[in-house]
């Protein structure tokens, strides 16, 4: 089924790349070729020698470009998996080590280190983890994040102590668009004999990521944010990091993660890689449609404002807070224009809830419930955005003009009944 | 085919609000869909979807149905905004030893206010709803709303506070057909829900009865201290203790855990001091109620005779209507069976809707 194209409208432009992207074209135009590889990795015979020279293919690309070694990737089915496993990995192996240590000596557990902190602005599949954690017996702490988008180091370090398992921090917010400083945070973790994770997914294929150089233990990945395909992610696993799988299986992933490989998932993955530098060249482009869009949306349109303008963000991700208006239905009628935008995370915005990473951050339930986040991606062009503000102005006055009726019809009704 | 304008429907997975936005769909309207998520339903124990708001399964439904239509769809998020002006008067009415009749603050707060304002925000000329209702328009050009024509299933009853403005701007597109007529082109339109059971009680109740819904969201200790007597009335004979005046309505006579030589029904329920009163079935007739915050659609003839309903399946008495300070009082010319406090007095003249309050102690 194709997708679908708006309603009662011409034409479509698709703003919300921090949500899922379409597939490359060049994905698209080798797609045919991969569904001749069918065979299954793990067999010895021939129907499983291409399979697995595709998994190797993928596997050395992504390793070349995040500079590490081709062993330290488990793939999985996504960025959600690599989140869930991580946690559950090194509390798993934190809480045996502790009982093995126990039976040795008497100090019991009091140097168990059972504490997870986390950044209070993470993907839900992170936060959820961390929640189900707590109930495991983890203390889980939030590292605070401002609401002009910078971690609260001096909180943070407030936070670490010799408790402290593991750190889990964003490399770049999937809202507000804010990158965080992991390179110094994961130092500061490791002085303290912490492990360090980084979900990421939205930075990947934004920023060049060199993840020797930011020397963290864990990280986590998704494939459709870069243009390859839903339902493969991989999780980045230092070598000689504490590790548990979370789905046990026939030895896949050198025992790692079982279950029978994402083929078509990984080989579109590996596409992606051939046109990776290509892809990061190209934020620069992205980055004038993103300041192009906000020059011109402060200059026309009252009452609006950047969220987290002030940090360095991930260049294709403009939040912004729009007084008067409605987020759900501003959301609807630019989707029933043509613009596909969002309110917030795209796995909330099916029932629009205020985003809990807006909250986080300190922004009122007023402003949450009227942001809007435009993400730009490869395809879009300047005609496009110029035609989105337009369409944005027009759909704002509305609005504005709905609040204003109602909220003067409500009061004369409060009068008259009285 | 030029467009006769834009319409939010508001679905709810029915086959009566599927089929309003295939009619609109069919008569040249620009149609949009729309749910309003009103309730968290994962602790709901309805297997089916009802129709009547919006499990997920509901939701699912009038999402394919959307689809078939070739029409956008929206989920709204009403959850708060229902839980403030539908849950929790509920509750209190129950409380309050009042039987309350949550579709009409439902309408009130949320199908024809809330949902009013979505759609001049997303610049719609018209609201629709699945109701059995009519609007018609006179030769002045004065709209009004005018029950069904299937008799059985005329729902104007919780219509009486809309607001009279807004009476131009809605469509019931379903309100001049007949409930089978609105399977039949259901089916006919290959709608999935044509054999979708019709809705029935409360939509967030679901099957687990109200007593429970409302034990599962009022704190223990208000429940315990709704505990009160039973007496036999008019003596005031104590016939023993209950578990909470939230367990009776008027009229009720099953359920009562008691054992007596004749059939005994509730004939009063006093929150003052919790005293639930039992008596013989005759002292549950009266000729006479109060009614308080009304809301008209049309002008009240005061001391004029209207026909009267005083709950939904009623079929309507007549009854004289005279205003007072705080609504109206109705002197009907039968006495009518279990007038109960918290439902509401609709009137109406012929099959005009005139307006309505609530029935009050």
């Amino acid at each position: 089924m194709d997708s679908r194209s708006p309603y009662y409208s011409q034409k479509s432009v698709y703003l919300d790349h921090n949500a899922t992207t379409p597939p490359h074209p060049e994905v698209v135009a080798r797609a045919s070729q991969w569904l001749s590889v069918w065979g299954n990795p793990s067999s010895i015979h021939w129907a499983g020698r291409d399979p697995k020279n595709v998994m190797r293919d993928t596997r050395k690309k992504l390793a070349q470009i995040l500079n590490i070694s081709p062993l330290e990737i488990i793939f999985t089915s996504g960025g959600s998996e690599s989140n869930n496993t991580v946690l559950k990995a090194v509390f798993e192996q934190a809480q045996r080590q502790a009982e093995a240590d126990s039976k040795v000596t008497t100090s019991n557990r009091v140097s168990y280190r059972h504490e997870i902190l986390i950044s209070s602005v993470e993907h839900p599949s992170l936060m959820k983890t961390a929640e189900f954690l707590a109930s495991q017996g983890a203390v889980i702490r939030k590292i605070p994040v401002l609401k002009n988008g910078f971690v609260d180091m001096q909180a943070y370090q407030a936070l670490l102590s010799e408790k402290t398992l593991l750190v889990s921090c964003m490399l770049a917010n999937n809202e507000v668009g804010s990158l965080f400083p992991i390179q110094e945070m994961a130092r500061l973790a490791h002085a303290q004999g912490a492990l360090f994770h980084s979900d990421c997914v939205q930075a990947f294929g934004k920023i060049p990521l060199n993840l020797k150089e930011l020397n963290i233990d864990y990280a986590t990945f998704s494939a459709h944010k870069v243009y390859a395909l839903k339902g493969l992610g991989f999780t980045f696993v230092k070598k000689n990091s504490p590790y548990v799988p979370l789905i046990h299986g026939g030895g896949q992933e050198r025992h790692r993660r079982g279950g029978t490989e994402n083929i078509h998932g990984v080989a579109a993955l590996g596409v992606v890689c051939d046109f990776f530098s290509d892809l990061l060249s190209k934020q620069g482009e992205i980055k004038q449609l993103r300041d192009h869009f906000e020059k011109r949306a402060l200059t026309e349109i009252q009452g609006l404002q950047i969220s987290a303008s002030e940090s360095e963000r991930i260049k294709n991700t403009s939040h912004l807070l729009i007084d008067g208006v409605d987020g759900e239905t501003l959301l609807m009628s630019l989707d029933l224009m043509g613009y596909a935008v969002s309110t917030g995370a795209a796995c909330s915005s099916g029932n629009p809830e205020p985003s809990p990473v807006m909250l986080a951050m300190g922004f009122t339930r007023e402003e949450a419930q009227k942001s809007l986040r435009v993400s730009f991606g490869l395809s879009n062009t300047l005609q496009e955005v110029d035609l989105f503000i337009e369409a944005l102005k027009e759909v704002v006055a509305r609005l504005r003009a709905v609040d204003i009726e109602m909220k003067v019809k409500n009061e004369l009704h409060a009068k008259g009944d009285l | 085919m030029k467009s006769k304008g834009k319409v939010l429907v508001a679905m709810s997975g029915g086959v009566d609000s599927s089929v309003a936005a295939a009619l609109l769909v069919e008569q040249g309207y620009e149609v949009i869909g729309a749910t309003m998520q009103v309730w968290d339903y994962s602790t709901c124990d309805i297997e089916e979807g009802n129709g009547t708001c919006c499990s997920s399964l509901d939701v699912d439904d009038a999402r394919s149905v959307a689809d078939r239509l070739g029409i956008p769809f929206y989920v709204l998020n009403c959850e708060a905004k229902f839980k403030h002006s539908v849950i929790d008067p509920f509750l209190k009415a129950y409380l309050e030893g009042q039987t309350p009749l949550p579709c009409v603050n439902c309408n009130t707060y949320l199908k024809f206010d809330h949902l009013i304002k979505k759609m001049k925000e997303l610049g719609c000329d018209y609201l629709s709803t699945g109701h059995y209702a009519q609007v018609i328009t006179d030769d002045n050009g004065h709209s009004s709303i005018h029950t069904s024509t299937d008799d059985w299933k005329d729902q104007t009853y919780f219509l009486f506070t809309i607001d009279p403005e807004i009476v131009p701007k809605l469509l019931f597109p379903v309100g001049g057909m007949k409930k089978p007529e609105v399977r039949a082109y259901a089916e006919k339109a290959g709608l999935v829900v044509a054999k979708k059971k019709d809705s029935q009680g409360i939509c967030f109740v679901g099957n687990k009865g109200y007593d429970k819904f409302i034990e599962e969201n009022v704190p223990q200790q208000i429940l315990a201290s709704k505990k009160g007597l039973i007496k036999r009335y008019p003596s005031g004979e104590i016939f023993g203790e209950h578990p909470g005046i939230h367990h009776y309505t008027y009229g009720q006579s099953k359920g009562l855990g008691l054992t007596y030589h004749e059939k005994l029904f509730v004939i009063k329920v006093d929150a003052s001091d919790n005293t639930v009163c039992v008596g013989d079935e005759k002292h549950l007739f009266h000729d006479e109620m109060e009614v308080i915050e009304p809301k008209f659609l049309n002008d009240l003839e005061d001391g004029g005779e209207y026909r009267i309903k005083i709950r939904y399946q009623h079929q309507g008495a007549l009854g004289i209507v005279k205003k007072t300070e705080r609504g109206f009082k109705v002197k009907f010319s039968q006495p009518q069976r279990a007038i109960t406090p918290g439902q509401a007095a609709v009137l109406y003249k012929n099959q005009q809707l005139v307006g309505g309050g609530w029935i009050k102690l």
